[in-house]
């Protein structure tokens, strides 16, 4: 049977794992899971073509209805979590591959080739599969050659249901899915079969799979590289969704270990209940505000259950990105604008205007030797007018309905903010000439993510009314590291003393003139960087809002002085390694009751 | 048999979302429908077949119907043409 030798070929052609062996990748959804591994290969590698007896084409054909069949009842529960979950809009994509299953250039063309060639389904499918997307992924548009995925995906369903009939069962409750990369369709069907959790070697904290897993609960490991060459099916593996490691085959020593910490993290996720509603602030009573960084409508209960006081960072790119189309209209941005401005209100809620361009999808299918040099963030926004002002309309429709602030992202010179006013007072002026409402005195702020922003933070302070430190494109820009290039994502850190000066220099400057300063970067997250952000004197943190109970433990554990001191020593420090153990020694004494996840497994 | 020549004008072309009005749309009528672009063509009503046209903005598009109520397949295909598929142009 040719699915079996491909099944033996997958796991035999790896090297055996070692014993202990750990693969750093990127945590998406904290929380730890340890289970037996099950290998989710893509169905990249090729069907063969096996004859069907003349008698059996009847049986063959009906192989391929069955398999149709169980892939709408896939999609459909797809696109049903999709709706709640996501929104109607995140759906269409779901509901045109459910439209490609019968399809008149698909489903008539495979039963056809079955019956002329007398060959197996798979085959078929992948045949007629292959002709179609060939067509697609020669199209010189960037946008369409990615949308022959779609038929890779539906292939892939379809060709699953087919082998699964007869060798493969389905992905195994309580086994950990490795993959190549996942959709948040698979991350839905998973959850719902009670995997345990995931490891895939792409994707990103932004990714849709991403968010889908943290609104799910399920612990979730991106950007892992290779783990799919590194595991086989049923080997035991730990997925540290909190250090963003993959731990393959423990030793004892190991599993006991990590089976405490998964019991400890269970109970802090209780006490975390607790702590939700307790004020955020140190022992010496200084306040620091807990947003939450969020891309999507849906996301908004997650606000409440942990604790945040406002949208720290709405980025609004995912908007667009899961329509898959160049724009949302300005009437769908400002309805959707408006319900969450409602569901935050009291608390504020600040909309980062479109930050295309960088490792971002530019729906233009425009393509750059550097992009994170080239045309991104308000450079792209404030050359296209018309991405920038119905989106500016939008917001500010929206901020009638409660506080609202607009973030500007990638700014390098003053002038771009400058510039940037002045489209805005232009339609400020369009809409109350139209009688429309909205808030006159919006505050304005700019991510602080260039070097150049935080060297002249003292100029930028006087023309904006907050500001927002970016810690990932900052500390790229200020080390001169691609973190996401293996062979220099070493010497990314951003804890480098050249990072936190420039921290400094950004809420010296804002608290001369009395604004405010947030930091929404995966720093936040990092509990060692918490009390030197403090006392850095950071007012707001923001992130992700699974993260925000921890960070409020450590907040209610130390005094703003200590973390004066600490960020002194970080901003003199010459050895990360070293400046790493003493903070982690720092967050233990302090009983913070987290330094356990930060270090190594217990002893 | 009748046909006409229309312009992909929404900026972003024909990716799914077009592709699936373009399939619903004409699936409510009889009329067979065949969409030429250059020197290929594809059958109308099949979400792959229009995906895989791959008309990106300014593609001039041929759409030939053929049966009973051609006219009015025509008409209701030209409207969403025109309308950009309520996208951007």
């Amino acid at each position: 049977m040719p699915g079996v030798q491909i099944l033996h070929a997958m796991t035999d052609s790896q090297t055996p794992s070692e014993p202990n062996a750990i693969t750093k990748g990127i945590g998406v959804s904290p929380g730890i899971a340890i289970g037996p591994a099950y290998l989710y290969a893509r169905v990249s590698f090729d069907v063969e073509a096996k004859a069907v007896d003349p008698a059996e084409i009847e049986h063959e054909k009906q192989r391929f209805e069955d398999a149709i069949r169980k892939a709408e009842r896939d999609l459909h529960k797809i696109i049903a979590v999709t709706r709640e979950k996501l929104g109607e809009d995140s759906a269409t994509i779901f509901e045109a591959q459910l439209l490609m299953l019968r399809d008149q250039a698909m489903y008539p063309e495979v039963v056809a080739f079955i019956e002329s060639k007398g060959i197996n389904a798979g085959y078929a499918v992948q045949t007629v599969m292959s002709k179609h997307r060939q067509v697609m992924e020669a199209s010189d548009s960037e946008y369409l050659r990615e949308r022959s995925n779609d038929l890779l995906d539906i292939q892939d369903r379809i060709i699953r249901h087919l082998r699964r009939g007869r060798i493969l069962s389905a992905v195994d409750e309580e086994t950990i899915v490795i993959a190549e990369n996942l959709t948040a369709a698979d991350i839905i069907l998973f959850s719902r079969r009670g995997i345990l959790g995931c490891a895939m070697d792409f994707g990103g904290p932004t990714s849709h799979v991403s968010i889908m897993a943290r609104a799910l609960g399920v612990p979730a490991l991106v950007s892992m590289h290779d783990a799919t060459t590194r595991v086989s099916t049923g080997d035991l593996v730990i997925v540290d969704g909190i250090r963003g490691e993959l731990i393959v085959n423990p030793d004892e020593k190991t599993l006991s270990a990590y089976r405490t910490k998964q019991k400890r993290y269970a109970r802090l996720q209780q006490q975390d209940r607790q702590l939700v509603d307790l004020p955020s602030e140190t022992l010496d009573g200084h306040a620091v505000a807990l947003q939450a960084n969020l891309e999507l409508r849906e996301e908004l209960p997650l606000l409440q259950q942990n604790g945040a006081k406002g949208i720290g960072l709405f980025r609004t790119e995912m908007l667009l990105l899961m329509e898959g189309r160049a724009l949302v209209t300005e009437e769908e941005q400002a309805l959707e604008y408006s319900k969450v401005i409602e569901a935050v209100a009291p608390h504020t809620t600040t909309f980062r205007i479109l930050d295309l361009g960088g490792d971002k999808l530019l729906p233009m299918g425009h393509r750059e030797h550097n992009p994170f040099l080239g045309w991104r963030g308000i450079r792209i926004m404030l050359d296209k007018p018309e991405l920038l002002i119905p989106q500016l309309r939008a917001i500010l429709r929206a901020s009638a309905n409660g506080p609202t602030r607009i973030l500007l992202p990638m700014v390098t010179r003053i002038g771009e903010v400058r510039q940037f006013k002045k489209v805005l007072a232009e339609t400020m002026a369009a809409l109350a000439e139209e009688g429309t409402p909205f808030d006159s005195d919006i505050p304005v702020g700019v991510m602080v993510e260039v070097p150049s922003v935080a060297l002249q933070a003292g100029l930028f302070a006087e023309e904006v009314d907050f500001f927002s430190v970016g810690t990932n494109d900052l500390t790229q820009y200020v080390l001169a590291v691609d973190r996401g290039n293996d062979m220099v994502a070493e010497i990314y850190d951003e804890l480098h003393p050249a990072v936190l000066q420039l921290i400094r220099l950004t809420c010296d400057a804002a608290h001369a003139v009395g604004i405010p300063v947030s930091l929404c970067g995966e720093l936040a997250t990092n509990l060692r960087a918490v009390p030197v952000l403090l006392g850095l004197g950071v007012d707001t943190l923001s992130a992700s809002p699974v993260y925000l109970p921890a960070i409020k433990r450590v907040i209610r554990a130390m005094k703003r002085t200590e973390g004066q001191a600490l960020a002194d020593r970080a901003l003199t420090s010459s050895d990360p390694e070293e400046f790493r153990v003493f903070m982690d020694r720092w967050l233990e004494e302090h009983a913070c009751g987290v330094s356990f996840f930060l270090e190594g497994p217990a002893d | 048999m009748i046909e006409k020549e229309v312009t992909v004008t929404n900026r972003a072309g024909l990716h799914t979302r077009p592709a699936s009005m373009i399939v619903r749309t004409a699936s409510q009528f009889q009329s067979e429908f065949i969409i030429q672009k250059d020197d290929y063509e594809i059958n109308g009503k099949s979400i792959i077949g229009v995906m895989t046209l791959a008309a990106e903005q300014g593609a001039t598009l041929t759409l030939i119907f053929d049966g009973s109520d051609e006219q009015e397949a025509l008409k209701a295909m030209e409207t969403i043409f025109e309308d950009g598929f309520g996208e951007v142009k």
